[in-house]
């Protein structure tokens, strides 16, 4: 047999594209060559197939052979195609029969001795092959678990390249069908509200967002609990459905962080970059192709940004089209990959750079109002809701015996909340409260009574509220109103919205 | 009903207002000799007496009266003449009381020969009330403070702000009266058409909505330095009083407070730190005992001499925005309401928890209510919460 032919899978960000591999040997002087946009990456893996063939008590060749990996159009990097080429050239020089590769898919890296190792994006690269009718896919065991959570094709994991042959040629055992990890105990652990001392307002704050998927802005001394609300929201939003976790999961796959034990990540994800992190950190970035970002990994999660102002101002900028697209797309030499990114924001901020609790701030007032104004405006102004957390006192520290609300009775309310949202605005393609344009909530038959609106009207009229600010406080009215059960807001909602706009009340454009 | 202006008159006004720089006291009295129509036919001519027609040799052929209607008709500004009905009778005839031969270096006071104006604004009604601010274009801080705290109190009142609408003093006057939705009026000393400076172009569109943009040069005109001159004797005429906020030693605002005396006008100056240079020329009109001058330092004190009588009385101690009685406010809140205004302090802010912990009211109740307690003017909110308003504060 001259001519063999298997599958790969490529990859560009959480996009998987199909990869054939052809390989042909025919007389001349022995070697390998790539044809089809090969990466460097890719080329030399030559020599480590050569070791792993050797190692595993097979022949290599001693013919010309040639390896073409079509299409040709779709930039090939990394190492996980060495056992797809190590598999064509196999059947090429008919060590194992031609027709058993033919409609598998196989993605692993191959060591100088022999065995599978794990590659990164094996989940987005499975559920493409499913989609595009590949029967069978074999993997490194390392990859097993996140590879079995897709169903409905044939999933199977290998020690080495010559177990491999030895199934094929039926001179050893059937390979091990992959594993899906069902152990319970690995998925994260959420932490409870409840653990949140006093803190009305802000826990109040917290749910808001978690029920309107408004941005959220807590201002207050180090100490006060910023860090502890903000973990604590991803509890509050609503688990993953099947379609929202494979996408939440396959950006996860493709960080390489879904580990040997994966499973399927039904809880929203909570990222919480440092603030001296670089853009391509933040957003994504890598030199030939983009690795996903804090804010895709945050996807249909909660992206925390501690001490915000210490964010360098561009990596902060670069939050600006994520935050209003939902994607991010990053453009490298190898190509644009876009990757989603649609986060809840949280950002946390110390009154002033000093970091002490008001009372014992000597900052000079120039320096504080220059630490708040490092956040720039267009940032803040995607912000709705802005909460004030002072310490927590003592008193409440202590009252161990005071009934507070667990994350599972907020979530409870925030999942009614979030429905009947979902059911206003689904004609007009929102999910979210936070989501809608000022210009519709203004709009009939959205638009509030006169009544309802007192509060904000005389606050515009006292010119203490800017007219996007009263866009926020409409959004705001509307998630209380939502969760409180109301089909429209009511003037208590908007003068409550009035509070979590400006944090203390505080007159603010 | 508006007794329309002949047509003839309004063309010889107009041809006249370009013919000849305005502040004229030879062509004004010539005009007030022949009339309107026949001055305007003698100067085309060439037959008016020698020292007119030195004065409008240079324009007497080219000036185009019909096209200056026109291009101030296509700028939305109409040409009110003295025989107009809105004629501001009161401002100027205190300039025709005082008219005579222009002194070296000061110019002639005498009546406009005819007004640009754009705006809706009715011109003869406002300078029944109203007062002219004026003061330095650098002005510091303070000035503009001081100067829109005091316009918007003015404005507030109903009384028409009048200024040049340059940067500085200018600018922060005829912000404050459109914030306080009053009347502003800009008069230029260029065309209608020229706001100058060119950034202040919006205040110059934004006053068009609730004032007017006036000028005595026909549209189309630069704003020369000699028009800056002979504009200020019109501020001093269409202001009830004059308020000088800084004006250094050397300064068109110590021009304008001139031509104020010599209308009789009332002048106010407000004083600022002794050791601002940009204070020094107000200090030096306040020291001239000769002059005057009324020391003022807020709105009160300026409608004290401008407005009609009895109007503020300050032992009083006035209330700036009549909210009706405060007992009466405090006998109206609602039991909740009742009980977070009496848990609040009257210096110090407190938060939202911290009113919740003294009223034994919820928080979030206490944030609810909150926005009605400021709204009825009862409370106040600051950087680190709320306390009562000002207005409780003050002895009763």
């Amino acid at each position: 047999m001259a001519l063999a032919r298997t599958w790969a899978i490529a990859l560009t960000g959480v996009d998987a594209h199909l990869v054939e591999i052809e390989a042909d040997s025919a007389p001349g002087i022995p070697g390998v060559t790539f044809t089809g946009l090969a990466d460097t990456s890719v080329v030399e893996s030559r020599d480590r197939i050569r070791a792993a063939v050797f190692n595993s008590q097979a022949k290599w060749p001693n013919r010309r052979m040639t390896v073409a990996m079509l299409p040709a159009d779709v930039r090939k990097v990394g190492s996980r195609f060495d056992l797809a080429v190590a598999m064509a050239l196999l059947a090429c020089s008919d060590q194992v029969p031609a027709q058993s590769i033919d409609g598998a898919a196989w993605i692993a890296e191959l060591g100088l001795d022999g065995r599978l190792r794990s590659v990164r994006g094996v989940l987005p690269s499975v559920v493409r092959a499913r989609e595009l009718g590949v029967k069978r896919v074999v993997v490194a065991e390392g990859n097993g678990a996140e590879a079995a959570l897709v169903p409905g094709l044939d999933v199977r994991v290998a020690h080495n390249l010559g177990e491999i042959i030895a199934w094929l040629t039926g001179e050893g055992p059937v390979l091990r069908p992959a594993q899906p990890n069902v152990d319970s105990s690995d998925q994260a652990s959420r932490p409870d509200l409840a653990d949140v001392a006093g803190q009305t307002l802000a826990k109040r704050a917290v749910e808001l967002a978690a029920a309107g998927g408004h941005h959220l802005f807590l201002e207050g001394a180090p100490g006060a609990g910023k860090t502890m609300l903000a973990a604590r929201l991803p509890g509050l939003l609503p688990d993953l459905d099947d379609a929202a976790a494979l996408e939440v999961s396959a950006v996860h796959s493709v960080a390489g962080l879904l580990g040997e034990r994966a499973q399927l990540i039904r809880v929203p994800p909570f990222q919480a970059p440092h603030h001296n992190a670089s853009i391509a950190a933040l957003v994504g970035g890598g030199s030939t192709l983009a690795r996903p970002g804090a804010i895709s990994m945050a996807h249909r999660g909660v992206l925390f940004l501690d001490e915000a102002p210490e964010f360098a101002p561009r990596a902060l900028d670069a939050l600006r089209q994520p935050l209003e697209q939902g994607s991010v797309c990053v453009h490298r030499g190898g190509g644009a990959v876009t990757y989603p990114a649609q986060f809840l924001l949280v950002l946390a901020a110390n009154p002033c750079p000093c970091g002490q609790p008001a009372k014992d701030c000597t900052c000079p007032a120039q320096a504080r109002r220059r630490y708040q104004q490092r956040l720039s405006g267009p940032l803040l102004d995607r912000i709705d809701l802005r909460v004030q957390v002072d310490r927590v006192l003592h008193s409440d520290l202590l009252d161990e015996g005071a009934a507070r609300e667990t994350s599972a009775e907020v979530a409870g309310r925030v999942a009614a909340a979030r429905d009947a949202a979902r059911e206003r605005w689904r004609p007009l393609g929102h999910s979210v409260n936070g989501q809608v344009p000022g210009s519709v909530l203004r709009s009939t038959p959205w638009s509030l009574p006169h009544k309802a609106l007192a509060p904000a009207a005389g606050y515009l009229q006292r010119g203490d509220l800017s007219a996007r600010g009263f866009d926020r406080i409409l959004r705001i009215a509307w998630t209380l109103a939502d969760l409180a059960g109301r089909a429209m807001p009511s003037p208590v909602d908007v003068a409550e919205a009035l509070y979590f706009r400006t944090g203390h009340g505080e007159v603010a454009a | 009903m508006r007794r329309a202006v002949e047509e003839s008159v309004l063309l010889a006004r107009a041809y006249l207002s370009r013919v000849c720089e305005p502040g004229s006291f030879v062509l004004w009295t010539f005009i007030e000799r022949v009339g309107p129509v026949e001055a305007a036919r003698a100067i085309r001519l060439g037959v008016a007496p020698l020292e007119v027609m030195s004065l409008t040799a240079a324009r007497r052929s080219s000036a185009d009266a019909a096209s200056d209607l026109d291009a101030a008709e296509r700028h939305g500004a109409r040409l009110v003449v003295p025989e107009s009905d809105d004629w501001p009778h009161v401002a100027f005839g205190a300039l025709e009381r005082v008219a005579g031969p222009s002194k070296p270096g000061v110019c002639a006071l005498v009546p406009p020969t005819a007004l640009w104006v754009r705006g809706h604004a009715d011109l003869a009604r406002i300078d029944a009330r109203s007062v002219a601010v004026v003061g330095a274009r650098a002005a510091t801080p303070y000035g503009t403070h001081v100067t829109a705290e005091m316009c918007f109190g003015l404005a507030a009142q109903g009384v028409a702000i009048v200024s040049g609408g340059a940067y500085g003093i200018d600018a922060a006057a005829h912000r404050a009266a459109l914030a306080a939705n009053g009347i502003t009026v800009i008069v230029s000393a260029g065309g209608v058409d020229r706001p100058y400076p060119p950034s202040n172009a919006t205040l110059y569109e934004r006053a068009l909505e609730n004032g007017l943009v006036i000028a005595e040069s026909p549209p189309g005109s630069a704003p020369h330095r000699s028009r800056f001159l002979s504009r200020n004797r019109l501020l001093a005429a269409l202001g009830t009083g004059v308020v000088v906020v800084e004006a250094a030693v050397r300064s068109g605002a110590r021009n304008t407070a001139s031509h104020a005396l010599a209308l009789g006008r009332p002048l106010m100056v407000v004083p600022g730190p002794v050791t601002s240079a940009m204070s020094a020329g107000c200090h030096q009109l306040l020291a001239e005992r000769v002059i005057g001058a009324i020391l003022v330092t807020g709105w009160e004190d300026v409608l004290s001499v401008v407005g009609a009588i009895g109007e503020v009385l300050p032992e009083d101690g006035y209330v700036p925005h009549p909210a009706g009685d405060l007992r009466d406010d405090l006998d109206q809140l609602e039991p909740t309401s009742r009980r977070v205004f009496d848990a609040l302090l009257l210096r110090r802010y407190l938060t939202a928890e911290a009113i919740s912990r003294r009223s034994g009211i919820g928080v979030l109740d206490v944030v609810r209510t909150l926005p009605s307690l400021i709204l009825t003017n009862l409370v106040e909110s600051g950087a680190s919460g709320y306390r009562v308003a000002k207005r409780v504060q003050a002895p009763r």
